[in-house]
């Protein structure tokens, strides 16, 4: 395969991924916004929202004040921010149309109707809080859409490992930068059991991830932080869980690895960090600071992202 | 280097065992210099087959069945090693180093090998590598690899008086001299790819680990007078043979119990390089 085709593959499935994370936060936002502002405390969500999509320092460049038109603006509609829904969703259709060969039509139609969907119904953005939802649900089902018809009718070769593999380290990405914004809702010194503020916090977390369901069937309790932090980090059964989104990462790269009769430092490096998230457990990573594992997470998995980059897709 | 195993051990009893418990330690972990691609264990009869964790890491399997008249268990898979010349990163340790100073009765040391382990202390200074590469020449030299005189429950003294022994003879007397000397050391049961091209085997294989300040855990291999490399598949540790044993049971009723094991490992073939190519579009 030519390393163009699997670069194409790859930035398709993590704009995708990465459309539907924003839309995500942003539902998960507005549901803890909606609520009075004794529940939420005095956070800023819109301005976190910001944080975990990465974007704030150039959101404060055009806008003053982060609120919800504002946010939800530069996040979904903005022409001017890279990795808003809009670009993300142009620029998987970019990518998929120069590998339009490489996709099955169930795919490609996919990609390509959303794109026309948003031409046609979503060019002026949305007006009513009723509208906007209708819009998040729309990039969601594509998501599941692109993620269904790759599962449902691609080869099992390098093409869809491709593809997996930048579904799983967007994936991996964007819990993990969650975990950054929001750790500090997660110490256990800042508990209040039962205290409204933390509840709604995180719940919020858990459902921004999809996750809130999945909680209750691990763990059969009330929402305890760090408990939240195992599934999201260690719980391998949790699709969007480090763990998980790694344990995927490594079995691709060694499909790759076989198909291709040849190792590298993406494979190295990939399995590494999955050993240390098998063997590690939430007491250690508490007392070891769980902002300083998430920074090398992030870290690590950005540099996995370089190293694929280098190996394979230029 | 991508190695195929495939252990099977089959046990008849004659007559029939009531019942049977076994804790199988088949199942290797990941680390930095070893990935589990694939790893399946396959029991003959209808069985409760339980997955657990010992408290070094070990992953255990409980199987209990009976009455039955023979069992066969298989472990099967695909391992991607890495040499990292003999060296242990990203394991799963539980404990500190110094816990593995603690002795057993399999690594019990004689008087005999208490001197030879402290005079090369003495020699070595404070080199604790170069005390353990020259233990592992000595017991090399010193014994003479043979499968009749010991079985498994030999211990190291035994097996040291008797100049002769197995891999697991062999391990046991470089833990027990190298925990004499003071550096910790432990027991590690699994693979080895035989560089003579032999691919059955009739038992696992089984060497030794010890800690070395400032470099962490390091295999040595004393029956191949080698440290680890990627030949070597790593699956359980313990204290000694006992700890780290492949199967270990218990049953009730039966008479005559036969154990049969076969061990292949080989170099897995390479899956044909695939190539598709889409036509540019602009």
């Amino acid at each position: 395969m030519l390393s163009r085709t699997a670069e194409n593959l790859y930035w398709l499935a993590r704009y995708v991924e990465r459309a539907e994370y924003l839309a995500r936060t942003i539902d998960a936002t507005l549901r803890v916004t909606a609520l009075p502002a004794a529940y939420i405390g005095k956070t800023n969500e819109w301005d976190s929202a910001l944080l975990t999509a990465g974007v704030a320092a150039s959101f404060y460049e055009q806008y003053k004040e982060a609120n919800e038109t504002n946010v939800v603006e530069y996040l979904s509609f903005s022409a001017d921010n890279p990795s808003s829904i809009r670009n993300c969703i142009e620029s998987a259709r970019l990518n998929s149309r120069s590998v339009r060969t490489a996709l099955t039509s169930e795919m490609w139609d996919t990609i390509n109707s959303a794109w026309i969907e948003l031409q046609e119904v979503w060019s002026k953005g949305t007006s009513t809080r009723e509208d906007l939802a209708k819009f998040l649900r729309f990039v969601q089902e594509t998501s599941l859409r692109f993620d269904g018809s790759a599962y449902r009718t691609m080869l099992r070769n390098d093409a869809y490992w491709f593809s997996r593999m930048g579904v799983h380290l967007e994936r991996a990405d964007n819990t993990a930068r969650i975990l950054d914004v929001k750790y500090h809702v997660l110490l256990p010194e800042e508990e209040h059991v039962g205290g409204p503020l933390d509840f709604y916090q995180w719940s919020s977390i858990l459902r921004s991830v999809s996750a809130l369901t999945a909680y209750h069937w691990v763990y059969r309790e009330t929402l305890k932080p760090w408990l939240i932090a195992d599934l999201l980090i260690l719980n391998d059964t949790l699709p969007r869980s480090l763990a998980s989104c790694y344990g995927n990462l490594v079995r691709n790269l060694d499909q790759i690895g076989v198909a291709y009769g040849r190792q590298g430092p993406a494979q190295r490096h990939a399995r590494g960090i999955r050993n240390r998230l098998e063997h590690s457990n939430m007491n250690d990573i508490f007392q070891h600071g769980v902002h300083e594992f998430i920074q090398e997470f992030i870290t690590d998995n950005s540099r996995l992202g370089e190293i694929i980059t280098k190996q394979y897709l230029i | 280097m991508r190695l195929r195993i495939h252990h099977t051990t089959t046990y008849r009893y004659e007559p029939q065992a009531t019942s049977v418990i076994q804790i199988l330690r088949m199942t290797p972990c990941s680390h930095d210099g070893q990935y589990v691609a694939e790893w399946q264990i396959d029991v003959s009869n209808d069985t409760k087959l339980d997955t657990h964790e010992d408290a070094f890491g070990n992953v255990t399997h409980v199987l209990s069945c009976g009455p039955v008249g023979n069992i066969k268990i298989t472990a099967e898979g695909l391992i991607e090693t890495h040499d990292t010349g003999g060296v242990l990163r990203g394991a799963d340790e539980r404990f500190p180093a110094g816990m593995f100073l603690r002795t057993t009765d399999l690594t019990a040391v004689n008087p005999a090998m208490t001197a030879v382990a402290r005079q090369l202390r003495a020699e070595s200074e404070s080199d604790t590598l170069g005390f353990l590469h020259t233990l592992m020449s000595q017991i090399s030299d010193h014994m003479t690899f043979d499968e009749d005189p010991t079985n498994s429950g030999t211990s190291a003294a035994e097996a040291f008086t008797l100049k002769r022994g197995v891999c697991q003879d062999y391990a046991h007397i470089f833990i027990a001299c190298a925990r004499s000397g003071d550096v910790p050391a432990r027991f590690v049961s699994g693979h080895f790819l035989r560089s003579d091209g032999t691919v059955h085997q009739d038992a696992g294989h089984a060497w030794a680990e010890a800690y070395v300040d400032g470099l962490g855990w390091v295999g040595f291999d004393p029956a191949n007078s080698i440290c680890a490399t990627d030949a070597h598949v790593r699956v359980a540790i313990g204290l000694d043979y006992l700890g780290a044993a492949p199967v270990r049971g218990t049953r009730y009723g039966g008479g005559a119990e036969t154990l049969t094991v076969a061990v292949r490992v080989e170099q897995a073939g390479r899956g044909g390089q695939s190539q598709s190519q889409s036509q540019r579009q602009s």
